[in-house]
């Protein structure tokens, strides 16, 4: 059976252009769910590491982001932080119809209640 | 812009996409544009577009630039080593500079942003059929494309020239004056300043031409070009947010969108891509900036290096009361940060 946090993931999970969509919990358990094989759950496992060392160096003594966005020319990576520890990583591709939605998932994400 | 109608023979426009049903769109809202001056030919595949090739000659090939297994970069330079006196032209779903770059290194003439309406298919027949009857002329003239239009502004202002760059389209009529390197006024339609910049760069097509200094009823634009350029990519993209997906963002006969919420500029920098301070306006510390600027380049180096997702371009970060803009590349690094400005102000 899936917990609240699982289903909200499955509920808006790749739709067309995104790549793969991860949620790491403030326990550290981490939920992916991938469109392609270049985009696994390990790389996305990856990705968010890769935010949280560069938060560790740039955002200790300043509030860090509520998200953040990765332009590159083909894709954009969208991280997303909560206060409570709540961690969003989307990738999807630059020229999809789901890039320009990007904002409101965010703030959905951080406002959304997850059951424990 | 008008085709007329000739005893020439029809220009032979061959489309190559791998999606199915962007080329039926293309058949669809081109041919009665073309009124008989084009045949249209399709191809789904590079393959089937080289066979295309070989067993009729072409005037001019469209590439879209995202496909699998030769993406359209690497298939515009094969055409150029195989058939170097065809007319190519990029067509892509999102226009950003890296590949817009790519695409005019590896021997487009044009980069173009798909069309996604009939006014854009009406655009887009005009340059590209423009192109095929062009010649060389004394002076510069061009065809508008949004990255293209950014580019003759960035290498004027580079050049430290001075100019006018008229911008058209059959509704629309503007200027944006440029003095010693800087942008310096903009007006058309009802708008002027950098609203009126913002707008003309946001055209879904059209035309421009570079036509010589001469000076503006008034100064309604200051600061450095860099900014001015990036403020008016980011304003397309707000506008591009609250805009119905098909939609035109800018109205092309009034220049009208969306507002785009207003925001305050607190902080500008611009370094070489070594790191070297260029430019710096309210930057209380420029060397912990630059340090920011090179720590995100090398995380977005080992990004790159985790999901294939091509050249990295920006980093964008949103805060509760502003943003931060971190552009890194090679040759140069800009950190912007702006604050929300209430609405109506």
């Amino acid at each position: 059976m899936k917990d609240s946090a699982q289903q909200w993931l499955v509920d808006r999970a790749l739709p067309p252009g995104m790549l793969a969509c991860g949620l790491r919990r403030p326990d550290g358990k981490f939920i992916c769910h991938s469109a392609e094989e270049s985009c696994p759950a390990e790389k996305m496992e990856k990705i968010l590491g890769q935010f949280e060392s560069l938060r560790a160096a740039v955002f200790t003594d300043n509030p860090a982001p509520h998200w953040s966005t990765w332009n590159f020319d083909r894709g954009q990576i969208r991280i997303v932080e909560r206060a409570d520890g709540w961690l969003l990583g989307l990738v999807v591709r630059a020229d999809s119809i789901t890039a320009p939605n990007l904002d409101p998932l965010s703030r959905e994400f951080l406002s959304v209640q997850f059951g424990n | 812009m008008a085709t007329l109608k000739t005893n020439q023979p029809p220009r032979q426009v061959l489309f190559v996409d791998d999606e199915p049903d962007f080329l039926r769109v293309v058949q669809e809202s081109l041919t009665p544009l073309c009124d008989g001056q084009w045949e249209i030919h399709t191809a789904s595949t590079t393959d089937v577009a080289l066979e295309t090739l070989k067993q009729q000659k072409m005037d001019l090939v469209a590439v879209d630039t995202n496909m699998p297994v030769l993406d359209g970069v690497q298939f515009l330079k094969l055409l150029g080593k195989r058939h170097p006196d065809l007319k190519k032209v990029s067509l892509t779903a999102f226009a950003t500079e890296a590949n817009r770059s790519a695409c005019l290194t590896a021997g487009a003439e044009l980069f173009i942003e798909k069309p996604r309406s009939l006014d854009g298919f009406k655009s887009v027949f005009a340059m590209l059929d423009d192109l095929m009857n062009w010649t060389p002329q004394q002076g510069f003239q061009g065809m508008l494309r949004r990255v293209g239009l950014q580019d003759v502004i960035q290498m004027e202002c580079l050049g430290r020239n001075s100019s006018v760059l008229e911008v058209y389209n059959e509704h629309v009529f503007g200027r944006i004056y440029i003095e010693n390197g800087s942008i310096i006024h903009a007006a058309g339609g009802d708008l002027t300043g950098e609203r009126a910049l913002q707008r003309l760069l946001a055209l879904p097509g059209g035309s421009f031409e570079l036509v010589p200094f001469e000076p503006p009823p008034q100064i309604t634009i200051s600061g450095p070009w860099e900014f001015l350029l990036m403020e008016a990519a980011r304003v397309r993209d707000e506008i591009a947010s609250q805009t119905v997906p098909g939609e035109p963002e800018v109205d092309p006969k009034t220049l009208a969108a969306p507002e785009a919420p207003s925001v305050r500029v607190l902080e500008t920098l611009i370094c070489s891509g070594a790191g070297r301070p260029l430019y710096d306006a309210d930057c209380a510390n420029v060397a912990g900036r630059v340090t920011l600027l090179k720590n995100i380049a090398r995380h977005a180096a080992l990004l790159a290096q985790i999901v294939p997702l091509g050249t990295f371009d920006r980093l964008e970060m949103q805060f509760p009361d502003g943003r931060t803009i971190a552009q890194t590349r090679p040759d140069r690094m800009v950190f912007v940060r702006v604050a929300n400005e209430p609405s109506g102000t």
